[in-house]
């Protein structure tokens, strides 16, 4: 780790932050839909024309787009982000409300995928085209076609309309929001979506992987001192894939984000998803920049992580940055 | 019985999308405790497949069709996966051809090496595991072996991870060691030392070893008994002696003609015309006939059998039927 790593690395992340922010700046403001409206509800409609000048440019949105982003980084730069267009409240104050309930159901759909995934992986490569390997490979190709919103209806329908086992919709009931149960009833739904629409994806990955790493070489060692299949697999091919799976699951931080994003939506779930979808919707473009900002830093910091992490977990890797020579 | 390994009537086949490959076609040997017994070949005439199948470490394509396999005095030919876990690495071991890819690149190569310690001794305390470890790595002469114990594959060269690839197959002592074209991935300078090394230490422990190479001058340098193969068969036994000084098959003739060796002073490398023969359907008869510039008509028909000429010396050529016309290697016919 030197010092021109790191620097190299701050670089790279500085730069893709700044084109970010130009980006999703940009866009927002040239989408069709207004800001008064999500601001001024539906007094827009009865305000005149002059009126309506003067409120934008009360709100900083007659100046032209470049001139509205260096006012926009130069506020950011200071710590102040602005109002929502939609709560009336400062940005910050409005996702730090539903900050921690997408950590929750992101971060359980997160942890869970991806230990099951590894689970179901191994297990087909255990049983490599014998039946229970078909089988589970049919079921999830199967069950990775399947839409998240789709999904979500489905076991809506089921699960809380039909049986009312679970409820429908939020992250609690009304007045219980410290009642652990009740959250935990909430979550159920939205985490076997989050779960099952990205399981097989991983699982299949590890799977293959795995049999790869069964067919090496070193193998065929392995098996000639008499080793016995389980050690093999689970202690050698196992563990030569994990460098490349953690860095996968750095990689893969956006892509459960995503699908928890969706099923926020699906779920009217109080998350920065659904927050997320409402301030594109309605215009709300302070609290759009934050959201997207968030976002992007999570994904662009969660690669350079995998990427480091995969340099740091390889031996081979590791062991030419130790000698100093420049191996593969 | 003296005998610590037999093999009789080995048959290999190969499932491939065009049919089925017959890799090893009726292939019996014995070896001998102590003893140094090489197999040579061509490319593809099923000598790692031999080798693989003796251990069961065939491919999932392939599957041991015929013939029996008795090491040690048990017929080890029907044993289950479990059981036959328990003899390898124990009773035989194996080496291969490939050091670079043969060890895990995640783990390091004492760790290996004490993993295969441990296998067949589960309860032995920590210290003395790796004491083993250090004195096997010592044994297979690798220096430092404190210092290297702890490294990974890649800060090792070829040789060394092919030295460390025997430390592991000689972890537990093995009566026999197949190795299976063990200098084929190195530079020649690594070469003699790693068939050096294997000698010294067949010597020292007294292990029974098949060698396996396409190489005669390699198996030259190392084995007591030399077996030729063809097209998955055994063509040619006998000692290192008579293989070398009288060989009887032209086949045998041939590879002899083409070490580079013998070829000094000459314009240009002899080698044998043609190319073996697709296993998938065997021709009839001689495999070899094709390129058999001494064959004879019945070589088209029929297989020849294995004609004995001495008490350890066997061929199989139809120019050893009495009622063939008398041909000397390289010489031609004579009468």
């Amino acid at each position: 780790m030197t010092i021109q790593y790191l620097f190299k690395k701050a670089l790279l992340f500085i730069g893709s932050v700044l084109l970010l922010s130009l980006l999703v700046f940009t866009i927002s403001r040239l989408a069709p839909s207004d800001p008064l409206q999500s601001y001024y509800g539906e007094q827009v409609e009865k305000m005149t024309v002059e009126e309506k000048a003067r409120a934008r440019e009360r709100l900083g949105l007659d100046a032209s787009i470049p001139v509205q982003y260096l006012r926009w980084a130069g506020s950011a730069l200071r710590g102040d982000f602005g109002l929502s267009y939609k709560y009336k409240q400062p940005v910050t104050a409005v996702i730090s409300q539903r900050m921690g309930n997408t950590l929750i159901l992101g971060g359980l759909g997160f942890v869970l995928t991806f230990v099951l995934a590894l689970g179901l992986g191994t297990l087909c490569a255990w049983f490599e085209d014998r039946w229970p390997d078909r089988l589970i490979c049919r079921v999830g190709t199967f069950s990775s076609c399947i839409p998240e919103f789709w999904l979500s209806l489905v076991l809506i329908l089921v699960f809380s309309v039909t049986l009312r086992w679970l409820p429908t919709s939020g992250a609690y009931s009304i007045g219980k929001a410290g009642d652990l149960e009740d959250r935990a009833a909430h979550l159920v739904l939205p985490l076997t979506v989050v779960v099952l629409s990205h399981l097989w994806y991983y699982a299949y990955m590890v799977r293959n992987k795995l049999l790869e790493e069964v067919r090496s070489d070193y193998v065929l060692l392995l098996r000639a001192k008499g080793l016995p299949r389980g050690r093999i697999l689970l202690g050698h091919c196992l563990r030569s894939i994990l460098p490349s799976y953690l860095g996968l699951m750095a990689i893969s931080v956006p892509h459960i984000l995503g699908g928890t994003y969706i099923v926020e939506t699906v779920f009217s779930y109080p998350g920065i998803g659904r927050l997320s979808y409402e301030s594109a919707r309605y215009a709300d473009y302070n609290l759009l920049m934050v959201l997207c900002m968030m976002t992007g830093i999570l994904v662009i910091l969660c690669s350079i992580l995998g990427q480091v992490l995969s340099e740091k977990i390889d031996p081979r890797i590791r062991a030419a940055q130790d000698t100093g020579e420049v191996a593969l | 019985m003296s005998q610590l390994l037999e093999v009789n009537d080995l048959r290999v086949h190969i499932d491939s999308p065009s049919g089925v490959v017959q890799a090893v076609r009726g292939v019996s040997f014995s070896l001998a405790p102590g003893e140094v017994l090489g197999i040579v070949g061509e490319s593809g005439c099923g000598k790692s497949m031999l080798c693989r199948a003796i251990m069961r470490l065939l491919p999932r394509s392939a599957r041991i069709a015929a013939g029996s396999v008795t090491a040690d005095g048990k017929d080890i030919t029907g044993l289950s996966e479990r059981e036959m876990g328990r003899l390898r690495g124990s009773l035989f071991s194996m080496v291969f051809q490939d050091p670079m890819t043969a060890l895990n690149p995640t783990v390091t190569v004492g760790r290996q090496i004490a993993e295969a310690v441990l296998v067949h001794n589960p309860r032995l305390p920590r210290a003395k595991v790796r004491a083993r470890v250090l004195e096997l790595m010592g044994l297979v002469g690798i220096r430092e072996p404190e210092v290297r114990a702890d490294q990974y594959p890649c800060q090792f060269s070829g040789g060394m991870r092919q030295r460390a690839v025997m430390a592991i197959a000689l972890a537990n002592n093995p009566k026999i060691l197949l190795a299976d074209e063990p200098t084929t991935a190195l530079d020649v300078t690594i070469q003699a030392q790693i068939l050096d090394l294997l000698r010294r230490i067949q010597q020292q422990l007294g292990t029974a070893t098949v060698l396996v190479s396409h190489d005669l001058g390699v198996v030259a340098r190392a084995a007591d008994r030399v077996a030729i193969m063809y097209a998955g068969k055994i063509v040619e036994i006998g000692t290192a002696e008579e293989i070398y000084h009288d060989p009887r098959h032209p086949y045998t003739w041939g590879l002899l003609a083409a070490l580079p060796a013998l070829a000094r002073g000459k314009d240009h490398l002899q080698a044998i015309p043609g190319m073996p023969p697709a296993l998938i359907d065997p021709p009839p008869g001689d495999a070899f006939a094709w390129r058999n510039e001494y064959a004879l008509d019945i070589d088209y028909q029929q297989e020849p059998p294995m004609f004995q000429i001495s008490d350890t010396h066997f061929a199989a050529t139809w120019l050893l039927d009495p009622r063939a016309p008398k041909i000397t290697r390289g010489g031609g016919a004579n009468g």
